[in-house]
C-alpha cells in the first residue's frame, strides 16, 4: 500500500474537521483549543494499524480506508428501527430513553422527563461550559499507551452525546437507555459523560443498531466518586458494512464499584476499549463482556485495569463464540502499581470455534509492581466439546440442539456476570436469537 | 525475621558470584570493533572456505541496514557496537590431541568452575566442549562418542570435517536476515558446539558445553548446531558464565536444533553469566536466539532453561512443530536479583497435525528486579488437533521487584485446545514462620520454598545438573530477604 | 523448664495476655484451656517468636535462657516445637525434604552432624511407621492437599522426629474425628518422657481423655484463672467456662 493510500482515511478525518470547526459544539472556548490539539495530534499519529503493539490484531487504518467513510448526514425525518431483536431488546423495561440518529441527539424521538431531584442529562452541547466535562474530557489515563490516543479522533470531531451528572447521594430512579441509531452511512462521534457523585448510583444501558454502513466513534467517560455505583450494559447489533469503535475510560473512586458487560453480535469490524483506573482504595470493577461471531466479523476487546491503589479489585471475563470466518480478539492488562498492595486482580477470556475458518487471538496481561497481591489469568481456546456432545445425544438430544444448548450454556456463564435480572433475561434472549439464525 | 522487609535494597554482597575471577592469559584479538574486515579476520582465523565467508559477509551486510529491536520490557543504555572484540582467543596450539597440551591455566579455570577437564576427574558419563571466549580449547570423550557415530565438535571442527552437514543445515532454523542478534551473530560466530547424531542412535552420554567469557570488552557469539537423525536422541546441557567486570559484555548465542523422524532432543541451560552488581553496574548482556524445528514427524524438542545470571537476559527458546504428531516442551526457571531484567518466554509455532506444546514458567522477582514471561502459542490453519497447556507462575519476592506476563495466543483451527493459566504470588509470612519454628533458618527456608515452586521444572534437569540447579536457586536469592 | 512471669503479649496494638505467670517442669504435661479469644493461641505464638507477637512485659526463659533474645529457628534448635493448629502448605517442597532440611538445620545449629540420606531415610520410616504415614504421603509436597487428620500426623511426625524438649501442641484436635484423634494421641503419648515437657491447648475437655494432663490451667481474658490436676478438664466440660470470664464460649 502507497504512503498516499495508508494516509486516506486519516487525511478525510482531518478534512472533516476542517468542514466542520465551525459548527462544532464549544467552538469559541476552551474546547475548541483542546479539538486544534487533537487533530494536529491525531494527524502526526494517523490510524492506528498492525505495527503497533495494542493493535496488533486489528487495522483501523486499513479498515476504515477501505470504507472511506464521510460524516454521516444530520437526519430530520421520522426513522424505521430495523427488524432486529437487539432494535427493541431493552423496550421491555421501565426506563428513560434517548435517542441518537447518526450521532444526533433526537428529542422528539427520546423520552426523559420528570427525573427525579439531583439527575441531570444533557446534550453534548449543553455541560461544555462546565468544569467537571471539562474535567472528564482533559482526562488522560495513560500518556504512553498507544491504544489511547485514537480518543484525539473523538475529542477533534465529537459533536454530541450524552451527559449524565448525578448529585452525591442520589439514586437514579431507573434506567437511562442510549438508543444509537445508523440510518445512513457514514461517520459519527459521539463523547458521553457519565459523572456519578459520592454514593450516587445508576444504570446506563446502551444500543447500537442500524442497517448503514456507518462508522461509530463513540467514547464514554466515566467518573464514579467515593461509594458511586454504575452499572453498564452496552449491546452493539449493527450491520456487516459498520466499523464500531468505541472506548469507556473510568475513573473510580474508593470504596466505588463499576460494572460493565458488552454484549457484542453486530458489524464488520468492532473495537472495544475499555481504561480503569482506580482512584481510591476498596473499590471494584467487573469488565465483562460476550461475543458471537460470524462470517467475517471481527471483534477486539481490549481492556486494560490499572491498579494504581492498594485493596481493589478487578475481574475481567470475556467469552465468545466464533462461527464462519469471523476473528475475536482478546487484549487485556492488569497493572498493579507499586504500593497497590492487597489487589485482586483477575482476567479470563475463553473462546469457542465453531467453524473451520474462524480464528481467535487472545493476549491477556499481567504487570505488577507489588508483591502482597492475588492476580490470575487465564485463556483457553477450542471447540465444543465433543464428549458433552456425545452425552447429550446419547440422552436423544438431536445434534443441533445439543449444540445450541452447549454454546449458550457456554455464554451464559458469563452473561451471568451483568448486572440487573432483567437485563441478563435480554442478553440471554438476543443470544439465543442469534444462535438460531445462525443455525439456519 | 519478615520475609519481604523493606530492606530488600541491601541486596546482596558481591561475593556471591564465585565465577567472577578472571583468567589472566595471553590472549589474541581481532582489532576493536566492528566491519567487513573484522568479518574477514575471524573467518580467516577459523581457516573457513569462501562459502562460509560469503555467508557471513551477506549476513554483517543485512545486519547493517537493521536497527535493534525495543519491544521487550528491558532498558539499558545504547550498546555501541564499534567499541568492543569480536574475537579473543587464548594464545597457544590451535589443535589440541591430548589435554595434557591444554594451558594449565586454562585447565584451572574450569576447574573452579566446577567442571573438571582433566582425564582423571572428569564427570562420569558426560562429554565436555569447554569454550573460553571465542574457542573452543578441549572436548572430552570424543572417540568414545566417535564409536557410537555421534559428532561432538567445536563448530569450527565442524566446518572443516563435516562441511556437507554444516552447510546443510547452517541458518536452516534460525535465517541469517532472522533479527538483528541472530543477524550480528551469523556476521561474527566464533565457536560453539556442533553435535551430530546419527540416524537410530541414542547418544550414550550427555552432551555437555561450558561457555566462558573472559577476555574483557569482549562479546562472545557462539552458534549451536544439533541434529538429530531419523530415531535418535541426545541430551545436551549448555552452562555459562563470566567474570565479574565493570563493564558490560554482550552475548548474542544463536541456538539451531533440527529433530528428524521420531528424533528427540533435550535442551537444558544453566545460565549463571554475571548479573552486574547490587547497584546494575556490569554484568552480561545476553541477548540469545535458540529455536528448534521438529522437522520430522513424531519428533520432539524439549528446552529447560534455569536463568539466573546476566544483568539483561532477552531469550525465547522456541520450537517449530512442523511435523505431524511432535511435541515442543519449554520448562524455565528465571531468577532476578537486584538489578537484572530478564524478558524470556517461548514460541510454540504448530504447523503439523496433532502437535502438541507444554509450557511451565516459574519466575521469581527479587531486589529491583524485573522479571517479564513473554510467550507465543500459534496455531497455523492447518494443524488439526493442537494441545497446548501452559502455566506461568510469578513469585515476588519484596515490594520494589515487578513481574510481567505477556502471553500471546493465537488461532486458526477449530479443533486446537489451548489452555492458558498464570499466578502471581508471594512467599507468605506464615509459611516462612512454619518453616522456621521447624529450625529452617530465614535464608533456606526462601531458598526451599523457592526450590518447591520450581520443582516442576527442575524435574525436567537431567540429574547431574538438578543438584547444581537447586544450589543456584538459593545463591542467587542470597541476600533477597531482610 | 519454662518459666513465664507476668507476661503481657499485645498484638496490633490490642493487649491480649495480661499477666501469665506459668511453670512447666521437665518431664510436665500441662493443658492450657480456655474459651475462644482467650488468648490460647497467642500464647503458643509468643513462645514461639512468630513476629507480631510484641512482649511489653514480663519474661520467658526457656531452660535458664532468655527467649526474648531468639529467633524462630534458634528457638526451635533449642528445643521448642509448635505444633501448628492450620499446619501451612509448602508447594513442591515434598514432606520428605522439609522433614531433612528441618532436622539437619537444628542439628547444625546444636553443632551436630547432619545426617546423610541414607540413615535420615531409615530414621524417618521407623518414627512414621506408628503415626501411619507411607512413603507416598512423604514423597508428597508438604500438606498439600492432606486431609485434616494427615496434616495433624505429619505435625506429630514432625515433633517426632525433632524430638523437642518442649512441644506445644495448639488445638491438636480440631477438625479430627475419633479415630484420627487416637492414632495422634497416641503418637504424642509415645512421645512422653521425663525430660520432656508439653503443653496442650484445647477448647474441649475431649483430647485430654487421650492425653491425659499431670495440670490443667483456665485462660480467660488473658490471664490464667483457675489451676487444677486433671479433674478440672472434667469439670469445665460439665460447667462451660461460664463461670471464667464474661466471653465465655
Amino acid at each position: 500500500m502507497s504512503g498516499n493510500m495508508a494516509e486516506k482515511a486519516a487525511q478525510n478525518f482531518v478534512e472533516a474537521y476542517e468542514a466542520a470547526r465551525t459548527a462544532l459544539p464549544g467552538a469559541d472556548g476552551w474546547l475548541a483549543r483542546r479539538r486544534a490539539a487533537a487533530i494536529e495530534s491525531f494527524a502526526g499519529a494517523g490510524l492506528p494499524h498492525r505495527r503497533l503493539e495494542e493493535w496488533k490484531y486489528t487495522d483501523l487504518r486499513q479498515t476504515l480506508d477501505k470504507a472511506g467513510f464521510a460524516s454521516a448526514p444530520e437526519h430530520m425525518g421520522a426513522v424505521v428501527l430495523p427488524e432486529a431483536a437487539a432494535a427493541s431488546a431493552f423496550s421491555t423495561l421501565d426506563r428513560y430513553v434517548l435517542v441518537f440518529v447518526n450521532g444526533r441527539f433526537r428529542a422528539d424521538l427520546s423520552k426523559a422527563a420528570r427525573l427525579p431531584k439531583g439527575v441531570e442529562l444533557h446534550g453534548l452541547a449543553d455541560v461544555l461550559t462546565e468544569q467537571w466535562a471539562k474535567d472528564l474530557i482533559e482526562r488522560r489515563f495513560d500518556e504512553a499507551r498507544q491504544a489511547e490516543e485514537i480518543v484525539d479522533l473523538n475529542t477533534a470531531l465529537m459533536n454530541d452525546g450524552m451527559c449524565l451528572r448525578i448529585r452525591k447521594g442520589v439514586k437514579l430512579d431507573k434506567p437511562v437507555h442510549l438508543l444509537f441509531l445508523a440510518a445512513d452511512g457514514g461517520a459519527s462521534h459521539t463523547r458521553n459523560l457519565i459523572l456519578l457523585e459520592e454514593e450516587a448510583e445508576g444504570t446506563v444501558l446502551e444500543s447500537h443498531i442500524g442497517e448503514a454502513a456507518s462508522f461509530a466513534d463513540i467514547v464514554t467517560d466515566v467518573a464514579l466518586g467515593d461509594g458511586a455505583k454504575l452499572d453498564h450494559v452496552k449491546l452493539q447489533d449493527e450491520s456487516a458494512d459498520a466499523v464500531h469503535l468505541a472506548t469507556l475510560r473510568g475513573e473510580i473512586g474508593a470504596g466505588a464499584r463499576l460494572s460493565s458487560f458488552t454484549l457484542t453480535l453486530g458489524c464488520g469490524v468492532s473495537r472495544g476499549q475499555s481504561f480503569i483506573r482506580f482512584a481510591g482504595e476498596g473499590a471494584e470493577a467487573h469488565v465483562n463482556g460476550a461475543y458471537a461471531l460470524r462470517a467475517k466479523q471481527h471483534a477486539d476487546q481490549f481492556c486494560v485495569v490499572d491498579h494504581a491503589v492498594p485493596r481493589c479489585a478487578s475481574n475481567t471475563v470475556f467469552k465468545g463464540v466464533l462461527d464462519g470466518q469471523s476473528e475475536g480478539v482478546f487484549q487485556g492488562k492488569v497493572i498493579v502499581r507499586p504500593d497497590a498492595q492487597k489487589t485482586d486482580g483477575r482476567q479470563m477470556t475463553q473462546a469457542l470455534l465453531l467453524s473451520r475458518d474462524a480464528a481467535m487471538n487472545a493476549k491477556p496481561e499481567l504487570e505488577i509492581y507489588a508483591d502482597d497481591v492475588q492476580c490470575a489469568h487465564g485463556s483457553t481456546v477450542g471447540e465444543l466439546s465433543k464428549d458433552a456432545l456425545f452425552y447429550l445425544r446419547s440422552r436423544g438430544i438431536p445434534e443441533a440442539e445439543a449444540r445450541r444448548l452447549l454454546v449458550l450454556a457456554f455464554l451464559d456463564d458469563v452473561i451471568t456476570l451483568a448486572p440487573h435480572e432483567e437485563v441478563r433475561d435480554i442478553l440471554r434472549g438476543l443470544v439465543s436469537g442469534w444462535f438460531e439464525e445462525a443455525s439456519t | 525475621m519478615a520475609a519481604v522487609r523493606e530492606t530488600v535494597e541491601t541486596v546482596g554482597e558481591v561475593e556471591k558470584y564465585k565465577y567472577g575471577f578472571f583468567t589472566d592469559i595471553e590472549s589474541e584479538k581481532a582489532p576493536l570493533g566492528l566491519t567487513e574486515d573484522t568479518v574477514r579476520f575471524i573467518s580467516a582465523k577459523k581457516n573457513e572456505p569462501a562459502w562460509l565467508l560469503e555467508w557471513r559477509l551477506a549476513a554483517f551486510r543485512r545486519w547493517l541496514t537493521m536497527t535493534e529491536p525495543t519491544w521487550a520490557k528491558v532498558s539499558y543504555p545504547p550498546i555501541d557496537f564499534q567499541d568492543a572484540y569480536y574475537y579473543s582467543a587464548p594464545k597457544q596450539q590451535a589443535k589440541l590431541d591430548s589435554l595434557d597440551q591444554v594451558d594449565p591455566k586454562l585447565l584451572e579455570t574450569y576447574e573452579k568452575l566446577g567442571i573438571p577437564l582433566t582425564e582423571q576427574k572428569m564427570l562420569a558419563g558426560v562429554a565436555v566442549d569447554a569454550v573460553f571466549d571465542s574457542v573452543s580449547v578441549v572436548t572430552t570423550f570424543k572417540e568414545k562418542l566417535a564409536e557410537a557415530g555421534v559428532i561432538f565438535c567445536p563448530m569450527s571442527e565442524a566446518v572443516a570435517k563435516h562441511p556437507e552437514l554444516v552447510k546443510k543445515y547452517l541458518g536452516s532454523v534460525v535465517p541469517t536476515s532472522d533479527n538483528f542478534y541472530a543477524t550480528l551473530n551469523s556476521a561474527v560466530f566464533s565457536e560453539g558446539s556442533f553435535v551430530y547424531i546419527p540416524e537410530g542412535v541414542r547418544c550414550p552420554m550427555e552432551l555437555s558445553t561450558y561457555f566462558r567469557i573472559n577476555e574483557k570488552q569482549t562479546g562472545q557469539f557462539e552458534r549451536t548446531l544439533i541434529i538429530a537423525e531419523k530415531g535418535s536422541y541426545v541430551s545436551y546441557l549448555e552452562g555459562c558464565t563470566a567474570p565479574q567486570r565493570d563493564e558490560n559484555q554482550l552475548h548474542a548465542a544463536v541456538v539451531e536444533l533440527v529433530a528428524l523422524d521420531d528424533a528427540e532432543i533435550k535442551y537444558s541451560t544453566v545460565q549463571n553469566w554475571f548479573p552486574g552488581d547490587e547497584e546494575g553496574k556490569g554484568g552480561v548482556y545476553n541477548f540469545v536466539t535458540k529455536r528448534g524445528d521438529c522437522r520430522g514427524a513424531n519428533s520432539k524438542i524439549s528446552w529447560t532453561q534455569v536463568e539466573t545470571g546476566s544483568a539483561i537476559t532477552w531469550k525465547y527458546p522456541s520450537c517449530i512443530l512442523r511435523g505431524d504428531n511432535s511435541r515442543g516442551e519449554f520448562y524455565s526457571i528465571a531468577i532476578s536479583n537486584g538489578r537484572q531484567q530478564v524478558d524470556s518466554g517461548t514460541k510454540m509455532i504448530h504447523l503439523g497435525r496433532n502437535t502438541t506444546s507444554r509450557i511451565i514458567s516459574k519466575g521469581i522477582s527479587a531486589g529491583k528486579s524485573s522479571n517479564t514471561y513473554r510467550g507465543l502459542v500459534s496455531v497455523h490453519r492447518k494443524a488439526e488437533n493442537v494441545r497446548n497447556f501452559t502455566q506461568c507462575d510469578s513469585l515476588l519476592i519484596g515490594s520494589k521487584c515487578s513481574a510481567h506476563t505477556v502471553p500471546y495466543v493465537e488461532t486458526k483451527n477449530p479443533s486446537a485446545v489451548l489452555e492458558h493459566e498464570a499466578t502471581t504470588s508471594k512467599i507468605s509470612d506464615d509459611q516462612l514462620f512454619y518453616c522456621m519454628q521447624r529450625g529452617i533458618g530465614e535464608e533456606e527456608a526462601v531458598a526451599l520454598i523457592v526450590n518447591g515452586f520450581c520443582r516442576d521444572v527442575l524435574q525436567q534437569l537431567p540429574m547431574e545438573f538438578a543438584v547444581e540447579a537447586q544450589k543456584l536457586v538459593g545463591i542467587s536469592l542470597e541476600g533477597s530477604v531482610g | 523448664m519454662l518459666e513465664i512471669r507476668n507476661l503481657h503479649v499485645t498484638v496490633d496494638g490490642k493487649e491480649i495476655l495480661k499477666g501469665i505467670d506459668l511453670d512447666v517442669a521437665a518431664g510436665e504435661v500441662h493443658a492450657i484451656m480456655g474459651p475462644n479469644g482467650s488468648g490460647k493461641s497467642t500464647l503458643s505464638y509468643v513462645l514461639a517468636g512468630r513476629e507480631g507477637y510484641e512482649v511489653t512485659e514480663g519474661s520467658i526463659r526457656f531452660n535458664g535462657k532468655d527467649l526474648s533474645e531468639m529467633g524462630v529457628d534458634e528457638r526451635a534448635a533449642a528445643g521448642i516445637f509448635l505444633a501448628f493448629q492450620y499446619p501451612l502448605e509448602i508447594p513442591g517442597v515434598t514432606t520428605m525434604t522439609f522433614l531433612k532440611t528441618a532436622l539437619n538445620a537444628q542439628r547444625k545449629a546444636r553443632g551436630e552432624e547432619e545426617l546423610d540420606a541414607v540413615r535420615f531415610l531409615k530414621l524417618v520410616r521407623e518414627k512414621a511407621k506408628p503415626l501411619n504415614v507411607n512413603d507416598d504421603m512423604l514423597k508428597r509436597a508438604l500438606n498439600v492437599g492432606y486431609s485434616g487428620g494427615e496434616k495433624k500426623r505429619a505435625e506429630v511426625l514432625q515433633m517426632s522426629l525433632l524430638e523437642p524438649a518442649l512441644a506445644v501442641l495448639d488445638e491438636t484436635d480440631s477438625g479430627l474425628d475419633i479415630d484420627a484423634l487416637k492414632t495422634v494421641a497416641d503418637g504424642v503419648n509415645a512421645l512422653r518422657s521425663p525430660e520432656r515437657s508439653m503443653i496442650v491447648i484445647t477448647h474441649y475437655q475431649r483430647l485430654l481423655d487421650y492425653i491425659v494432663p499431670d495440670v490443667v490451667h483456665v485462660l480467660s481474658g488473658g490471664r490464667i484463672v483457675k489451676t487444677g490436676g486433671k479433674e478440672l478438664a472434667l469439670e469445665l466440660e460439665k460447667s462451660g467456662y461460664a463461670g471464667y470470664g464474661a466471653d465465655a464460649a
